[in-house]
């Protein structure tokens, strides 16, 4: 049975990576624990793939280490048994068997070929095993690049975008199995553009832009301090007033002829203006658009 | 559940060079182009034998005739022809998994860059042998079918059996020629094209009408292991000479293309 030490800590330190003219990570570092979900995060171009081929090896890093359980890629023993990847712009020879292109990797990797039926069938691609590739679609390939990744049985799994081209029952599937591999205690990193695909999945986030970490952190912890309370009366001016009496820390702000209270509770809120005889028609606490918060975050840069 | 299936020990049964050179193999078997490229040596060979048996002679150029034992050779040596098709297939090895972009599963596999290269040229030399000997015992069928329609010499058994190993030799080593040629250019269209108007043209001028330098280069050393006689019965490098040359310019190619993969990155 997997134990809570099946996964290795991803370790990304002072990571720099300069192509000809651009610099694509710059000074990153952030690390990733086993038994969560982490969410890899930033706009198209941020580096986050970058990131992820240094972790492979398969990039070599300007400067800064990029380590799995204290270890490049290279120095693994049997690397793909420790870490399974999924990485966009990893392609399929279009007349292969998606059988034969498992069978190829578990080959080359020392993996027992008995492991690919396995795979085809957690992944949901038994009946295609015996297709070409050429003929699937975006959404089987996906199934296909995580069924390679599991080939090793890894404890960590570092998967790139894997939601695109999933459909919204592919999305709900993912979800469910990156939670299942994460209740394991492996250590899964999901990267995504998107953090409204990933945010029911996650439960810390890494936040990157222009190469440059963000934030890293809990995901609720994002949204901490973004949350507020929608209010609308008719004598905003009186509840304000009488906020900035009884409640001193809390700020107002006006918007849309409703006032947003930040660092006030709505019973607080409830309770002042019961006391001050202000009529209230709406008490409503509001949390923060995730999305918004990311797109703040990472400057809107997203495409 | 099924994943305790997954956490069971894999196995390694077989030693690391090994796998990576099945894993090779299966990557070629596992797709079809082997076998278009196989009825091509067939084609290939069939034109050349029945060109050399049956075509009248030139005004000119003094070819070595049948009635010859440099004539009769050079029959049996255009069996050796698998070797342009294991050039290309070595070529596409490589340049393949830069297209399909399938080199990042490979080195994900394998992250030692040295092995993998080793383990695709053993693959290919593999191929390239077996296409030899497919193509040898198909051209000797033809031309022993053909011979009795002219006039010829005894049939040199010996150096049929000398021009046999010698084509196994030669299309290993041009397959894995092709892998470096397909590493040091990348691009697939410009490497196929590259190679054959290489080989099909350029070489083969130099080889013949300029055999003092042509013999040297890997055509010509092929010549030399095949035993076979140029126009106006110019002789090219001994076997064991061409062999030897014919090695270096397959070393040199591997070595370069061996150190141009070790840190590129892969994107």
């Amino acid at each position: 049975m997997t134990t809570a030490s099946l996964g290795a800590t991803i370790d990304v330190a002072g990571l720099t990576k300069q192509f000809d003219t651009v610099l694509a990570v710059d000074d990153l570092t952030f690390s990733v624990g086993p038994g969560r979900v982490t969410g890899f995060l930033g706009p198209n171009g941020a580096g986050k793939t970058t990131t992820l081929r240094c972790l492979l090896g398969l990039v070599a890093p300007t400067s800064g280490s990029a380590t799995i359980d204290g270890k490049h890629y290279h120095d693994l023993p049997h690397p793909m048994r420790i870490v399974g990847s999924a990485l966009e712009a990893t392609g399929f020879h279009p007349g292969r068997s998606a059988q034969n292109h498992l069978r190829v990797l578990a080959r080359a990797a020392g993996i027992d070929e008995r492991r690919v039926p396995e795979v085809l069938e957690l992944v949901g691609l038994v009946d295609s095993a015996t297709r070409t590739v050429g003929g699937f679609s975006l959404g089987m390939r996906q199934r296909l690049q995580l069924a390679a990744a599991l080939l090793g049985d890894p404890g960590v799994l570092l998967l790139d975008e894997p939601a695109n081209g999933l459909d919204p029952e592919g999305i709900a599937w993912l979800r469910a199995f990156l939670r299942y591999l994460a209740g394991q205690g492996r250590t899964v990193l999901v990267s995504s553009h998107v953090l409204s695909e990933v945010e029911q999945t996650v439960d810390d986030v890494v936040i990157i832009a222009n190469g440059r970490l963000v934030r890293a952190c809990p995901l609720d912890e994002l949204t901490a301090g973004h949350s507020h309370v929608v209010v609308r009366t008719p004598t905003p001016q009186q509840l304000a007033d009488a906020l900035a009496a009884h409640a001193p820390g809390a700020r107002v702000s006006t918007e849309d002829g409703s006032l947003h209270v930040v660092d006030a509770d709505a019973a607080t809120i409830g309770h002042i203006a019961f006391g001050a005889q202000v009529e209230l028609h709406e008490l409503r606490p509001a949390s923060s658009d995730l999305e918004e918060v990311f797109l703040s975050l990472t400057g809107g840069a997203t495409s | 559940m099924s994943t305790d299936t997954l956490t069971a020990p894999a196995p390694a049964h077989l030693a690391a060079p090994s796998r990576l050179v099945s894993a090779e193999l299966l990557k070629v078997t596992s797709t079809k182009m082997w076998l278009g490229m196989l009825v091509g040596v067939v084609l290939f060979i069939g034109i050349g034998i029945v060109a050399t048996i049956l075509a009248p002679e030139q005004p000119g150029v003094v070819v070595p005739r049948l009635t010859t034992p440099e004539g009769l050779r050079n029959v049996f040596g255009q069996a050796g022809g698998a070797y342009l098709f294991a050039i290309v297939i070595g070529t596409m090895g490589m340049t393949q998994e830069l297209r399909h972009q399938t080199l990042t599963s490979t080195l994900l596999a394998e992250p030692r860059r040295n092995r993998v290269m080793v383990a695709k040229m053993a693959a290919y030399a593999v191929i390239g042998a077996v296409y030899a000997v497919i193509g040898v015992v198909f051209g000797y069928v033809l031309a022993l079918a053909l011979l009795p329609l002219k006039t010829h010499a005894d049939i040199p058994w010996t150096a049929m059996w000398q021009i046999a190993g010698g084509a196994v030799l030669g299309c290993a080593l041009f397959a894995v020629l092709g892998v470096a040629l397909g590493t040091l250019i990348r691009n697939q269209i410009a490497a196929i094209l590259g190679v054959l108007v290489w080989v099909l043209i350029i070489e083969s001028l130099l080889v013949s009408f300029l055999p003092k330098f042509g013999k040297w280069l890997p055509g010509g050393a092929l010549n030399g292991i095949l035993q076979a006689t140029g126009p106006n019965n110019t002789s090219y490098l001994p076997v064991w000479g061409g062999a030897l040359v014919l090695i270096g310019w397959t070393a040199v190619f591997a070595a370069l293309a061996a150190a141009t993969t070790q840190r590129r990155d892969v994107t």
